[in-house]
Protein backbone atom coordinates (compact mmCIF):
# COMPACT_ATOMS: atom_id res chain seq x y z
CA UNK A 1 0.00 0.00 0.00
CA UNK A 2 1.13 3.63 -0.95
CA UNK A 3 1.29 6.07 2.28
CA UNK A 4 -1.88 8.41 2.56
CA UNK A 5 -1.18 11.76 4.12
CA UNK A 6 -3.94 15.25 5.12
CA UNK A 7 -2.25 17.98 3.09
CA UNK A 8 -5.37 20.72 4.03
CA UNK A 9 -8.08 21.05 6.35
CA UNK A 10 -10.59 23.48 6.86
CA UNK A 11 -13.87 23.79 8.81
CA UNK A 12 -17.49 25.78 9.36
CA UNK A 13 -18.50 28.20 11.74
CA UNK A 14 -20.41 25.02 13.65
CA UNK A 15 -23.62 26.37 15.42
CA UNK A 16 -27.27 27.16 14.23
CA UNK A 17 -26.35 28.56 11.06
CA UNK A 18 -28.23 31.09 8.63
CA UNK A 19 -27.09 28.82 5.44
CA UNK A 20 -27.79 26.46 3.01
CA UNK A 21 -27.15 23.02 2.41
CA UNK A 22 -24.80 24.22 -0.48
CA UNK A 23 -23.37 27.65 1.52
CA UNK A 24 -21.61 25.32 4.36
CA UNK A 25 -20.27 23.05 1.31
CA UNK A 26 -18.60 26.44 -0.36
CA UNK A 27 -17.52 27.30 3.35
CA UNK A 28 -16.13 24.65 4.01
CA UNK A 29 -14.30 23.80 0.73
CA UNK A 30 -13.07 27.57 0.17
CA UNK A 31 -11.67 26.85 3.55
CA UNK A 32 -9.72 23.44 2.85
CA UNK A 33 -8.25 24.67 -0.31
CA UNK A 34 -7.07 27.67 1.30
CA UNK A 35 -5.00 25.96 3.81
CA UNK A 36 -3.02 24.59 0.42
CA UNK A 37 -2.13 27.43 -1.98
CA UNK A 38 -0.57 25.39 -4.65
CA UNK A 39 -3.31 23.31 -5.25
CA UNK A 40 -6.87 24.14 -7.39
CA UNK A 41 -9.27 22.39 -7.71
CA UNK A 42 -9.53 21.04 -10.76
CA UNK A 43 -5.81 19.23 -9.80
CA UNK A 44 -8.41 17.10 -7.47
CA UNK A 45 -9.22 13.57 -9.37
CA UNK A 46 -11.42 12.58 -6.48
CA UNK A 47 -14.17 13.57 -3.97
CA UNK A 48 -16.39 11.83 -1.06
CA UNK A 49 -19.04 13.51 0.76
CA UNK A 50 -19.89 12.55 3.82
CA UNK A 51 -23.96 13.31 4.76
CA UNK A 52 -26.36 11.88 6.62
CA UNK A 53 -29.81 13.20 5.89
CA UNK A 54 -30.28 15.65 2.84
CA UNK A 55 -32.88 13.87 1.93
CA UNK A 56 -34.91 15.28 4.79
CA UNK A 57 -33.38 18.61 5.59
CA UNK A 58 -32.69 19.49 2.00
CA UNK A 59 -34.85 18.03 0.02
CA UNK A 60 -32.30 16.87 -1.45
CA UNK A 61 -30.02 13.75 -3.08
CA UNK A 62 -27.19 13.08 -5.60
CA UNK A 63 -25.18 14.30 -3.26
CA UNK A 64 -21.41 14.00 -4.29
CA UNK A 65 -22.11 15.29 -7.54
CA UNK A 66 -23.78 18.44 -6.00
CA UNK A 67 -20.77 18.82 -4.24
CA UNK A 68 -18.39 18.56 -6.97
CA UNK A 69 -19.74 21.24 -8.60
CA UNK A 70 -20.03 23.53 -5.88
CA UNK A 71 -16.31 22.71 -5.39
CA UNK A 72 -14.72 22.64 -8.95
CA UNK A 73 -13.51 19.08 -8.96
CA UNK A 74 -13.65 16.98 -12.11
CA UNK A 75 -13.72 13.62 -10.18
CA UNK A 76 -11.29 10.77 -12.56
CA UNK A 77 -11.08 8.60 -10.01
CA UNK A 78 -12.95 8.84 -7.30
CA UNK A 79 -16.68 9.99 -6.27
CA UNK A 80 -19.11 8.78 -3.49
CA UNK A 81 -21.27 10.02 -0.76
CA UNK A 82 -20.81 8.25 2.70
CA UNK A 83 -23.78 7.63 4.61
CA UNK A 84 -23.37 5.90 8.12
CA UNK A 85 -25.10 7.91 10.54
CA UNK A 86 -22.64 9.91 13.39
CA UNK A 87 -19.64 8.11 11.46
CA UNK A 88 -20.45 9.33 8.31
CA UNK A 89 -17.13 11.44 7.57
CA UNK A 90 -14.34 9.01 9.20
CA UNK A 91 -16.06 6.23 6.84
CA UNK A 92 -15.65 8.53 4.20
CA UNK A 93 -11.81 9.16 4.98
CA UNK A 94 -11.48 5.54 4.89
CA UNK A 95 -12.74 5.29 1.37
CA UNK A 96 -10.13 8.03 -0.12
CA UNK A 97 -7.40 6.60 2.09
CA UNK A 98 -8.26 3.16 0.43
CA UNK A 99 -8.31 4.33 -2.97
CA UNK A 100 -5.41 6.56 -2.36
CA UNK A 101 -3.26 4.05 -0.90
CA UNK A 102 -4.27 1.09 -3.37
CA UNK A 103 -3.40 3.51 -6.31
CA UNK A 104 -6.55 4.13 -7.52
CA UNK A 105 -6.49 8.02 -6.73
CA UNK A 106 -3.74 10.43 -6.05
CA UNK A 107 -6.30 13.38 -4.66
CA UNK A 108 -9.59 13.64 -2.57
CA UNK A 109 -11.14 15.93 -1.17
CA UNK A 110 -13.53 14.35 1.86
CA UNK A 111 -16.20 16.53 2.58
CA UNK A 112 -18.80 16.43 5.69
CA UNK A 113 -21.85 18.66 5.52
CA UNK A 114 -24.84 18.62 7.57
CA UNK A 115 -27.80 21.60 7.74
CA UNK A 116 -30.17 19.87 10.67
CA UNK A 117 -31.49 22.80 11.88
CA UNK A 118 -35.31 23.51 10.74
CA UNK A 119 -37.73 26.35 10.86
CA UNK A 120 -39.74 23.63 13.28
CA UNK A 121 -37.43 22.92 16.06
CA UNK A 122 -38.86 18.98 16.99
CA UNK A 123 -38.80 18.61 13.09
CA UNK A 124 -35.21 18.27 13.50
CA UNK A 125 -35.52 15.95 16.73
CA UNK A 126 -37.90 13.99 14.47
CA UNK A 127 -35.67 13.65 11.96
CA UNK A 128 -32.81 12.30 13.99
CA UNK A 129 -35.02 9.35 14.56
CA UNK A 130 -33.75 7.99 11.24
CA UNK A 131 -30.41 7.48 12.61
CA UNK A 132 -32.57 4.24 14.84
CA UNK A 133 -34.32 1.28 13.63
CA UNK A 134 -37.90 2.45 12.47
CA UNK A 135 -39.93 -0.71 12.71
CA UNK A 136 -38.33 -1.49 16.27
CA UNK A 137 -37.06 1.47 18.29
CA UNK A 138 -37.90 4.78 15.95
CA UNK A 139 -41.65 3.75 15.98
CA UNK A 140 -41.56 4.81 19.90
CA UNK A 141 -40.02 7.75 19.43
CA UNK A 142 -36.72 6.89 20.28
CA UNK A 143 -33.54 8.80 19.20
CA UNK A 144 -29.84 8.81 20.89
CA UNK A 145 -30.16 10.05 24.30
CA UNK A 146 -31.94 7.47 26.16
CA UNK A 147 -29.96 4.62 24.44
CA UNK A 148 -26.62 6.25 25.96
CA UNK A 149 -28.52 6.99 29.22
CA UNK A 150 -28.88 3.33 29.35
CA UNK A 151 -25.15 2.97 28.95
CA UNK A 152 -24.58 5.56 31.43
CA UNK A 153 -27.04 3.83 34.24
CA UNK A 154 -25.28 0.89 33.78
CA UNK A 155 -21.70 2.32 34.18
CA UNK A 156 -22.86 3.78 37.12
CA UNK A 157 -24.11 0.87 38.83
CA UNK A 158 -21.58 -1.16 37.85
CA UNK A 159 -18.19 0.69 38.46
CA UNK A 160 -19.78 3.33 40.86
CA UNK A 161 -19.63 5.98 38.48
CA UNK A 162 -20.90 9.35 39.26
CA UNK A 163 -22.91 12.05 38.08
CA UNK A 164 -20.61 15.13 38.71
CA UNK A 165 -17.73 12.91 36.85
CA UNK A 166 -19.87 12.83 33.85
CA UNK A 167 -20.66 16.36 34.53
CA UNK A 168 -16.95 16.73 34.09
CA UNK A 169 -16.79 15.73 30.34
CA UNK A 170 -19.23 18.59 30.00
CA UNK A 171 -16.96 21.13 31.91
CA UNK A 172 -14.03 19.96 30.29
CA UNK A 173 -15.36 19.86 26.46
CA UNK A 174 -17.09 23.17 27.43
CA UNK A 175 -14.00 25.05 28.43
CA UNK A 176 -11.90 23.78 25.24
CA UNK A 177 -14.76 25.18 23.08
CA UNK A 178 -14.61 28.55 24.70
CA UNK A 179 -11.21 28.68 23.05
CA UNK A 180 -12.47 27.68 19.08
CA UNK A 181 -13.69 30.61 17.30
CA UNK A 182 -15.70 27.74 15.37
CA UNK A 183 -17.39 26.03 17.97
CA UNK A 184 -21.67 26.09 18.66
CA UNK A 185 -20.94 26.98 22.13
CA UNK A 186 -18.34 29.52 23.19
CA UNK A 187 -19.09 30.57 27.08
CA UNK A 188 -17.57 27.30 28.89
CA UNK A 189 -19.50 25.85 31.59
CA UNK A 190 -19.11 25.40 35.04
CA UNK A 191 -19.77 22.42 37.33
CA UNK A 192 -22.54 23.79 38.90
CA UNK A 193 -24.44 24.76 35.02
CA UNK A 194 -23.33 21.14 33.83
CA UNK A 195 -24.95 19.49 36.98
CA UNK A 196 -27.98 21.98 37.42
CA UNK A 197 -29.35 22.17 33.79
CA UNK A 198 -32.00 20.41 33.01
CA UNK A 199 -32.46 16.43 32.62
CA UNK A 200 -32.94 15.12 29.25
CA UNK A 201 -33.01 11.28 29.73
CA UNK A 202 -31.79 10.40 33.24
CA UNK A 203 -28.93 10.28 33.87
CA UNK A 204 -27.59 12.98 31.35
CA UNK A 205 -28.79 16.59 31.63
CA UNK A 206 -28.50 18.93 28.62
CA UNK A 207 -25.05 19.92 29.05
CA UNK A 208 -23.88 16.33 29.02
CA UNK A 209 -25.51 15.82 25.59
CA UNK A 210 -24.32 16.99 22.13
CA UNK A 211 -26.83 20.07 20.48
CA UNK A 212 -28.22 19.74 17.22
CA UNK A 213 -25.64 21.51 14.48
CA UNK A 214 -25.31 22.88 11.64
CA UNK A 215 -21.76 23.25 9.91
CA UNK A 216 -19.20 21.53 7.50
CA UNK A 217 -15.48 20.27 7.32
CA UNK A 218 -13.30 19.57 4.66
CA UNK A 219 -9.86 17.84 3.69
CA UNK A 220 -7.52 16.38 1.36
CA UNK A 221 -5.98 13.51 1.03
CA UNK A 222 -2.93 13.10 -0.87
CA UNK A 223 -0.94 10.27 -2.01
CA UNK A 224 2.70 10.13 -0.33
CA UNK A 225 4.45 11.89 -2.95
CA UNK A 226 2.01 14.49 -3.85
CA UNK A 227 1.66 14.72 -0.07
CA UNK A 228 6.09 16.56 -0.28
CA UNK A 229 5.31 18.39 -2.89
CA UNK A 230 2.31 20.35 -1.21
CA UNK A 231 3.34 20.90 1.97
CA UNK A 232 6.24 20.43 4.31
CA UNK A 233 4.44 19.56 6.59
CA UNK A 234 1.67 16.20 5.79
CA UNK A 235 0.20 14.88 8.75
CA UNK A 236 -0.20 10.78 7.93
CA UNK A 237 -2.67 8.44 8.40
CA UNK A 238 -0.84 5.84 10.03
CA UNK A 239 -3.96 3.60 11.19
CA UNK A 240 -7.41 2.71 10.83
CA UNK A 241 -9.92 0.28 11.86
CA UNK A 242 -13.90 -0.34 11.81
CA UNK A 243 -15.86 -2.29 13.67
CA UNK A 244 -19.59 -3.59 14.61
CA UNK A 245 -21.31 -5.10 17.55
CA UNK A 246 -24.79 -4.65 16.40
CA UNK A 247 -27.86 -2.04 15.10
CA UNK A 248 -30.43 -2.22 17.07
CA UNK A 249 -30.58 -2.20 21.28
CA UNK A 250 -31.91 -5.60 21.57
CA UNK A 251 -28.57 -7.13 19.02
CA UNK A 252 -26.07 -5.20 21.30
CA UNK A 253 -24.22 -7.22 23.96
CA UNK A 254 -26.03 -7.52 27.72
CA UNK A 255 -23.83 -4.79 29.18
CA UNK A 256 -24.60 -1.35 27.64
CA UNK A 257 -21.42 0.20 29.43
CA UNK A 258 -18.86 -2.28 27.25
CA UNK A 259 -18.32 -1.58 23.46
CA UNK A 260 -16.35 -3.85 22.71
CA UNK A 261 -16.22 -3.12 19.30
CA UNK A 262 -14.78 -0.11 19.58
CA UNK A 263 -11.98 -1.69 21.26
CA UNK A 264 -11.68 -3.64 18.34
CA UNK A 265 -11.72 -1.08 15.97
CA UNK A 266 -8.90 0.53 18.30
CA UNK A 267 -6.94 -2.53 18.42
CA UNK A 268 -6.38 -3.03 14.88
CA UNK A 269 -5.65 1.04 14.60
CA UNK A 270 -3.27 0.49 16.78
CA UNK A 271 -1.48 -2.51 15.38
CA UNK A 272 -1.48 -1.06 12.02
CA UNK A 273 0.50 2.13 13.20
CA UNK A 274 2.24 0.07 15.62
CA UNK A 275 1.91 2.74 18.40
CA UNK A 276 0.21 2.10 21.85
CA UNK A 277 -2.38 3.75 23.72
CA UNK A 278 0.00 5.68 25.76
CA UNK A 279 1.83 7.20 22.49
CA UNK A 280 -1.33 8.96 21.71
CA UNK A 281 -0.77 12.87 22.58
CA UNK A 282 -4.12 14.24 21.54
CA UNK A 283 -7.33 12.41 20.97
CA UNK A 284 -10.48 13.86 18.94
CA UNK A 285 -13.29 10.75 20.92
CA UNK A 286 -17.05 11.05 19.59
CA UNK A 287 -18.37 12.74 22.96
CA UNK A 288 -22.29 12.68 21.05
CA UNK A 289 -23.06 12.67 25.21
CA UNK A 290 -20.36 12.33 28.50
CA UNK A 291 -20.92 8.73 28.83
CA UNK A 292 -19.26 8.07 25.66
CA UNK A 293 -16.86 9.92 26.56
CA UNK A 294 -16.35 8.07 29.51
CA UNK A 295 -16.73 4.52 27.76
CA UNK A 296 -14.29 5.69 25.53
CA UNK A 297 -11.22 5.96 27.43
CA UNK A 298 -12.09 2.84 28.63
CA UNK A 299 -12.20 1.05 24.90
CA UNK A 300 -9.62 3.18 23.88
CA UNK A 301 -7.20 1.60 26.58
CA UNK A 302 -6.44 5.17 27.55
CA UNK A 303 -7.23 3.43 31.10
CA UNK A 304 -8.75 0.39 32.60
CA UNK A 305 -12.59 -0.68 32.28
CA UNK A 306 -14.32 1.22 35.12
CA UNK A 307 -11.66 4.16 35.52
CA UNK A 308 -13.20 6.70 33.13
CA UNK A 309 -14.92 8.40 35.72
CA UNK A 310 -11.73 9.22 38.14
CA UNK A 311 -9.42 9.68 34.90
CA UNK A 312 -11.39 12.74 34.18
CA UNK A 313 -12.15 13.92 37.16
CA UNK A 314 -8.42 13.92 37.90
CA UNK A 315 -7.75 15.50 34.85
CA UNK A 316 -5.80 12.88 32.96
CA UNK A 317 -7.43 13.73 29.99
CA UNK A 318 -7.02 16.91 29.66
CA UNK A 319 -3.90 19.66 29.16
CA UNK A 320 -1.22 18.05 31.78
CA UNK A 321 -2.48 14.75 31.98
CA UNK A 322 -1.72 11.84 30.04
CA UNK A 323 -3.44 12.57 26.81
CA UNK A 324 -5.52 15.40 25.66
CA UNK A 325 -8.98 14.88 24.51
CA UNK A 326 -11.56 16.90 22.49
CA UNK A 327 -9.13 19.78 21.97
CA UNK A 328 -11.61 21.42 19.88
CA UNK A 329 -14.20 21.11 22.14
CA UNK A 330 -15.59 17.55 20.98
CA UNK A 331 -19.58 17.38 19.98
CA UNK A 332 -20.70 18.95 23.21
CA UNK A 333 -18.64 22.24 23.00
CA UNK A 334 -18.69 21.81 19.06
CA UNK A 335 -22.14 20.76 18.50
CA UNK A 336 -22.63 17.57 16.51
CA UNK A 337 -23.78 18.44 12.42
CA UNK A 338 -23.72 14.56 11.76
CA UNK A 339 -21.49 13.63 8.72
CA UNK A 340 -19.37 16.48 9.75
CA UNK A 341 -17.75 15.72 12.84
CA UNK A 342 -15.42 12.79 11.64
CA UNK A 343 -14.20 15.42 8.97
CA UNK A 344 -13.69 18.20 11.83
CA UNK A 345 -12.22 15.95 14.31
CA UNK A 346 -9.41 14.95 11.55
CA UNK A 347 -9.03 19.24 10.77
CA UNK A 348 -8.32 19.50 14.81
CA UNK A 349 -5.51 16.44 15.24
CA UNK A 350 -4.55 17.67 11.36
CA UNK A 351 -3.91 21.58 12.71
CA UNK A 352 -2.38 19.78 16.50
CA UNK A 353 -0.12 17.71 14.74
CA UNK A 354 1.07 20.71 12.73
CA UNK A 355 1.13 23.12 15.48
CA UNK A 356 -1.58 25.30 13.90
CA UNK A 357 -4.18 24.91 16.94
CA UNK A 358 -3.44 28.57 18.41
CA UNK A 359 -4.72 28.87 21.96
CA UNK A 360 -5.66 25.29 21.99
CA UNK A 361 -2.22 23.76 21.28
CA UNK A 362 -0.42 20.90 22.81
CA UNK A 363 3.46 21.12 22.58
CA UNK A 364 4.94 18.84 20.30
CA UNK A 365 1.59 16.79 19.44
CA UNK A 366 3.52 13.85 17.59
CA UNK A 367 0.55 11.64 17.45
CA UNK A 368 -2.97 11.98 17.25
CA UNK A 369 -6.68 9.57 17.26
CA UNK A 370 -9.67 10.27 15.92
CA UNK A 371 -12.71 8.48 16.82
CA UNK A 372 -16.05 8.19 15.17
CA UNK A 373 -19.21 6.14 16.52
CA UNK A 374 -23.05 5.57 14.79
CA UNK A 375 -24.24 4.34 17.88
CA UNK A 376 -23.18 2.08 20.94
CA UNK A 377 -22.12 -0.81 18.43
CA UNK A 378 -20.40 1.10 15.67
CA UNK A 379 -17.18 1.99 15.70
CA UNK A 380 -14.37 3.88 13.68
CA UNK A 381 -10.95 4.60 14.71
CA UNK A 382 -8.33 6.57 12.86
CA UNK A 383 -4.19 7.46 13.90
CA UNK A 384 -2.29 9.92 12.70
CA UNK A 385 1.49 10.90 12.81
CA UNK A 386 3.50 13.39 12.08
CA UNK A 387 6.20 11.65 10.98
CA UNK A 388 5.08 8.94 8.42
CA UNK A 389 6.33 6.26 10.16
CA UNK B 1 -47.66 26.10 -4.08
CA UNK B 2 -47.23 23.06 -1.87
CA UNK B 3 -47.15 25.05 1.94
CA UNK B 4 -44.14 23.86 4.49
CA UNK B 5 -45.22 20.41 5.90
CA UNK B 6 -43.89 17.46 7.33
CA UNK B 7 -44.48 14.37 5.28
CA UNK B 8 -43.50 11.52 7.58
CA UNK B 9 -45.00 8.27 8.99
CA UNK B 10 -43.26 7.31 12.43
CA UNK B 11 -44.94 3.64 11.94
CA UNK B 12 -44.04 0.65 10.20
CA UNK B 13 -46.17 -0.90 7.46
CA UNK B 14 -47.42 -3.97 9.23
CA UNK B 15 -49.98 -5.68 6.91
CA UNK B 16 -49.69 -8.97 4.75
CA UNK B 17 -49.10 -7.01 1.30
CA UNK B 18 -46.59 -4.88 2.78
CA UNK B 19 -44.32 -6.70 5.54
CA UNK B 20 -42.99 -10.52 5.63
CA UNK B 21 -43.32 -9.71 9.49
CA UNK B 22 -47.26 -9.36 9.35
CA UNK B 23 -48.23 -12.42 11.24
CA UNK B 24 -46.04 -11.14 14.19
CA UNK B 25 -48.06 -7.92 14.18
CA UNK B 26 -51.33 -9.91 13.62
CA UNK B 27 -50.59 -11.88 16.59
CA UNK B 28 -49.85 -8.87 18.95
CA UNK B 29 -52.81 -7.35 18.25
CA UNK B 30 -54.41 -10.48 19.49
CA UNK B 31 -52.22 -9.97 22.99
CA UNK B 32 -49.47 -12.41 22.05
CA UNK B 33 -45.68 -11.63 21.64
CA UNK B 34 -44.37 -13.91 18.93
CA UNK B 35 -41.04 -14.34 16.74
CA UNK B 36 -39.17 -16.44 14.34
CA UNK B 37 -37.56 -19.34 14.93
CA UNK B 38 -35.18 -20.92 12.21
CA UNK B 39 -37.13 -23.99 11.13
CA UNK B 40 -33.32 -25.97 9.79
CA UNK B 41 -31.46 -24.54 12.85
CA UNK B 42 -34.05 -23.48 15.62
CA UNK B 43 -32.46 -20.48 16.37
CA UNK B 44 -34.84 -18.12 17.60
CA UNK B 45 -33.87 -14.14 16.68
CA UNK B 46 -35.48 -10.69 18.54
CA UNK B 47 -36.16 -9.35 16.32
CA UNK B 48 -38.35 -11.48 14.13
CA UNK B 49 -36.38 -11.83 10.64
CA UNK B 50 -36.56 -12.84 7.14
CA UNK B 51 -33.75 -15.63 7.41
CA UNK B 52 -31.84 -16.81 9.62
CA UNK B 53 -28.05 -15.67 9.88
CA UNK B 54 -26.50 -18.60 11.77
CA UNK B 55 -27.45 -21.01 8.62
CA UNK B 56 -29.45 -19.14 6.44
CA UNK B 57 -32.22 -20.90 5.97
CA UNK B 58 -35.41 -18.38 5.57
CA UNK B 59 -38.05 -21.17 6.53
CA UNK B 60 -38.70 -20.29 10.43
CA UNK B 61 -42.09 -21.14 12.31
CA UNK B 62 -43.71 -18.37 14.66
CA UNK B 63 -43.32 -19.06 18.19
CA UNK B 64 -44.61 -17.48 21.30
CA UNK B 65 -42.58 -15.82 23.80
CA UNK B 66 -44.07 -15.21 27.64
CA UNK B 67 -46.52 -12.19 28.05
CA UNK B 68 -44.37 -11.40 31.47
CA UNK B 69 -40.99 -9.89 31.87
CA UNK B 70 -38.39 -7.77 33.77
CA UNK B 71 -37.34 -4.68 33.74
CA UNK B 72 -33.38 -5.04 32.89
CA UNK B 73 -32.81 -0.95 32.55
CA UNK B 74 -34.19 1.67 31.66
CA UNK B 75 -34.38 5.77 31.56
CA UNK B 76 -37.33 8.55 31.14
CA UNK B 77 -36.94 10.46 29.10
CA UNK B 78 -38.31 13.93 30.10
CA UNK B 79 -37.01 16.40 26.81
CA UNK B 80 -36.48 16.28 23.50
CA UNK B 81 -38.88 13.61 21.74
CA UNK B 82 -39.11 13.75 18.56
CA UNK B 83 -42.27 16.06 17.09
CA UNK B 84 -45.58 13.96 17.67
CA UNK B 85 -44.70 12.37 20.80
CA UNK B 86 -44.88 13.33 24.20
CA UNK B 87 -42.73 13.37 26.80
CA UNK B 88 -42.03 12.16 30.03
CA UNK B 89 -41.53 8.73 27.87
CA UNK B 90 -40.40 5.75 29.47
CA UNK B 91 -37.73 3.70 27.67
CA UNK B 92 -37.01 -0.01 29.41
CA UNK B 93 -35.29 -3.28 28.33
CA UNK B 94 -37.43 -5.63 28.62
CA UNK B 95 -35.96 -9.70 29.31
CA UNK B 96 -38.21 -11.78 27.82
CA UNK B 97 -37.16 -15.81 28.13
CA UNK B 98 -33.28 -15.16 26.39
CA UNK B 99 -34.41 -12.37 24.82
CA UNK B 100 -33.97 -8.94 25.13
CA UNK B 101 -36.68 -6.27 23.62
CA UNK B 102 -36.55 -2.53 23.67
CA UNK B 103 -39.79 -1.08 24.22
CA UNK B 104 -41.54 1.99 26.50
CA UNK B 105 -43.73 0.82 29.62
CA UNK B 106 -46.83 2.33 29.77
CA UNK B 107 -49.72 2.91 31.82
CA UNK B 108 -50.46 5.76 35.22
CA UNK B 109 -47.98 4.42 37.20
CA UNK B 110 -44.86 3.37 34.77
CA UNK B 111 -42.31 5.88 36.36
CA UNK B 112 -42.18 4.17 39.63
CA UNK B 113 -40.32 1.05 37.41
CA UNK B 114 -37.25 0.04 39.35
CA UNK B 115 -34.66 -2.65 37.30
CA UNK B 116 -36.36 -5.94 38.01
CA UNK B 117 -39.52 -4.79 38.26
CA UNK B 118 -42.09 -7.50 36.22
CA UNK B 119 -43.95 -5.87 33.37
CA UNK B 120 -46.54 -7.41 31.01
CA UNK B 121 -47.21 -7.38 27.23
CA UNK B 122 -49.21 -4.13 27.07
CA UNK B 123 -49.77 -3.92 22.90
CA UNK B 124 -50.22 -0.12 21.80
CA UNK B 125 -52.94 0.71 18.76
CA UNK B 126 -51.13 3.51 17.05
CA UNK B 127 -52.57 5.58 14.02
CA UNK B 128 -54.02 3.31 10.88
CA UNK B 129 -51.79 3.14 8.02
CA UNK B 130 -53.30 5.52 4.80
CA UNK B 131 -55.01 2.56 4.16
CA UNK B 132 -56.93 2.68 7.18
CA UNK B 133 -55.45 -1.13 8.06
CA UNK B 134 -54.90 -0.87 11.84
CA UNK B 135 -51.41 -0.68 13.59
CA UNK B 136 -50.17 -2.26 17.00
CA UNK B 137 -46.83 -1.51 18.58
CA UNK B 138 -45.01 -4.19 21.43
CA UNK B 139 -45.41 -2.24 24.75
CA UNK B 140 -45.16 -3.57 28.57
CA UNK B 141 -46.85 -2.16 31.30
CA UNK B 142 -46.21 -2.60 35.10
CA UNK B 143 -47.66 -5.69 36.84
CA UNK B 144 -49.17 -4.44 39.81
CA UNK B 145 -48.00 -6.39 42.82
CA UNK B 146 -50.10 -7.19 45.96
CA UNK B 147 -48.92 -6.48 49.48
Amino acid sequence: MRPVALVGAGVTRFGVRKASYRDLIWEAGKACFDSVPALRPKHLDGLVVGSVMPERTAFQSHISSLAAEALGIKPSALSARTEHMCASGTVGIRYAYAFIAAGLADLVMVLGVEKLNQPVADEAILNMGTGVDREWEACHGLTAPPCFALAAQRHMAEYGTTEEQLARVGVKNHTHASRNPNAHFQKGATLEQVLWSRMIAAPLRLYMCSPITDGAAAVILASGQWARDLTDRPVWIRGTGQALDGFTLSSLPDDYSHWPAMRRAARSAYAMAQVGPGDVDVAEVHDCFAIAEVIAYEELGFCEKGEGGPFVETGRSDYGGDVVVNPRGGLMGCGHPLGATGVAQDVEVFAQLRGEAGARQLPDAAIGLTHNNSGMGEHVVMIYGRDPA
Amino acid sequence: MATYARATDPFPLQSAEQNKLHEFYERLAEGRLTTTACARCRRVSWPPRGFCPECVADEFAWIDLPVEGRIHGFTIQDAGVPAGFEAPRVFAIVSVGDARIFAPIVGPNANTLTVGSRVRLAPLRVADDARGSPRHLVAFALVETSG
